[in-house]
């Protein structure tokens, strides 16, 4: 039997864990931590509250890359989890928290390669030689000069938004194309998308706009 | 804290002049009054000391010092002409495993107990000789050409220079053609510091003179050569000095050469 951490919105892991482990009668703890972001020392607190209970800390799942992460770097058996999150039926699935988006500051430089499972909001340059790649979107606040890869997981819905758009290369989904030769109009932003099959470059769409 | 500037001249890729840079900027800062020591840390191709002609006083290296065989004293080739010049050889062309980022360190904690200049000759790429040499330095100057490859392979640099917290890095544009960048046959300032978005340190020109004093073992800095790559390092050195120095305009170049040509044939004439 597995031993679910509270709900984030109910109530702190920290508060309700003791008392949890009270309750558990099995000497090796399987942990789902379901949507908790832990740290690496949230985790080595984690593991002190189970010791000190008197249990030994078997396997560790999370929906949370992060906390996986962690896990993996103490050592600790950690996997993706399969139960469904609480969070996924909210009213309103059409917001976006700031958990979806990975947010970077700072030019990527010849080499640097930024991967995310997030959509990547880019607060600088892409320079030539440089890639940015994402299983979601990716926005460029800056000039894109390098390669981008939109969707690197197959989503062939993903975009690349650049304020300035002149790509060596565009990857959306398993499509690829080679960047315009010709210089983009000055201080447009635009936007690549599928278009049946190809890659097609088109001014930024403003999204609120386009729902009315 | 000691106020001694330690410097680590690197370009990434190959034959930009990092060498040259480093041989005449040590020169022009000595000749300022700067204490400084130019430290080759390109020992595997070691050419610094053929472009300053000290090649035939080098007895020891920095691998003696740091083994105690040697004094640092000992170890530090005094130039010729110019006494507040030092050359310290990082170490022997045959014994490349020798230098880790730590001997590197101890290095330059020695030097900087004694000159206010450390120059730092990087060797071409980025392994391990890149990794020893940016180990010690605290600012950077990246050289590059207005070519495609020398500005991507500074980019790469200046970022590995980022994650190293070296700061500040500054820019020196060599190799400068200025007749193909008003034709547009070169990559123009603008275009570089687009793309690497660090201060120009300085401009400088192509100059067949630099082939000349690079063979001859005489920086160009050494004398008061009116050469417009000399003047360029020359206002190099000022500007590490903190001066303001404006930087030389590659569309006046010519003009400005061909008025000073005018002029010399005059001098010559009278």
């Amino acid at each position: 039997m597995t031993l679910r951490l509270p709900d984030q919105r109910l109530d702190h892991w920290r508060d309700r864990l003791p008392d949890l482990l009270n309750r558990y009668s099995q000497p090796i703890v399987d942990l789902d931590c379901g949507d908790w972001m832990l740290n690496c020392s949230d985790l080595a607190d984690l593991c002190a509250a189970v010791t000190e209970a008197g249990h030994q800390l078997g396997r560790i799942t999370s929906r949370v890359p992060e906390t996986i992460v962690s896990a993996s770097a103490l050592g600790l058996d950690a996997s993706r989890s399969n139960t469904p999150s609480n969070t996924e039926d909210r009213p309103n699935p059409a917001v976006t928290g700031p958990s979806d988006l990975l947010f970077h500051h700072g030019t990527l430089r010849s080499g640097d390669h930024l991967q995310s499972d997030r959509s990547i909001l880019l607060f600088g340059d892409v320079n030539p030689g440089a890639r940015i790649s994402s299983t979601a979107d990716v926005l460029v606040w800056g000039r894109l000069r390098g390669v981008a890869h939109a969707g690197c997981e197959g989503s062939t819905t993903a975009k690349i938004v650049a304020l300035q758009l002149r790509p060596l290369q565009l990857r959306i989904a398993d499509v690829v194309a080679r960047g315009p030769d010709d210089l983009p109009q000055v201080g447009l932003a635009e936007q690549a998308q599928l278009k049946d099959g190809v890659i097609a470059i088109e001014p930024a769409v403003i999204q609120s706009l386009q729902k009315r | 804290m000691s106020t001694t500037r330690t410097i680590l001249i690197c370009s990434g890729k190959g034959g930009v002049g990092k060498t040259t840079t480093t041989a005449n900027l040590g020169i022009a800062l000595a000749r300022q009054g700067a204490k400084t020591v130019v430290l080759d840390a390109d020992f595997g191709l070691r050419n610094l000391d053929l472009l300053l002609g000290l090649e035939n006083r080098i007895v020891y290296t920095a691998q003696e010092v740091l083994a105690e065989t040697c004094r640092l004293e000992q170890a530090l080739v005094k130039h010729k002409q110019e006494p507040n010049l030092a050359l310290l050889p990082a170490g022997n062309p045959r014994m490349l495993e020798w230098l880790k980022p730590k001997d590197m360190q101890a290095i330059v904690a020695l030097l900087e107990r004694q000159f206010d200049y450390v120059l730092i000759d990087c060797p071409a790429g980025i392994e391990d000789g890149f990794k020893n040499a940016a180990a010690a330095a605290r600012e950077a100057v990246v050289i590059t050409t207005p070519e495609v490859a020398a500005v991507r392979d500074a980019d790469r640099v200046i970022g590995l220079l980022n994650t190293k917290g070296v700061q500040p890095v500054q820019l020196v544009l060599n190799r400068v053609r200025p007749k193909m960048m008003s034709n547009q046959e070169m990559l123009s300032v603008d275009d570089v510091t687009d793309i690497l978005a660090l201060p120009l340190l300085g401009l400088v020109f192509e100059d067949e003179q630099v082939i000349v004093s690079t063979n001859r073992g005489e920086p160009l800095t050494l004398s008061d050569s009116s050469s417009p790559a000399a003047q360029a390092y020359g206002n190099i050195a000022q500007r590490l000095q903190g001066e303001d120095i404006p930087l030389m305009d590659p569309s006046q170049a010519r003009r400005g050469l061909r008025a000073r040509m005018r002029k010399l044939m005059q001098t010559r004439i009278f």
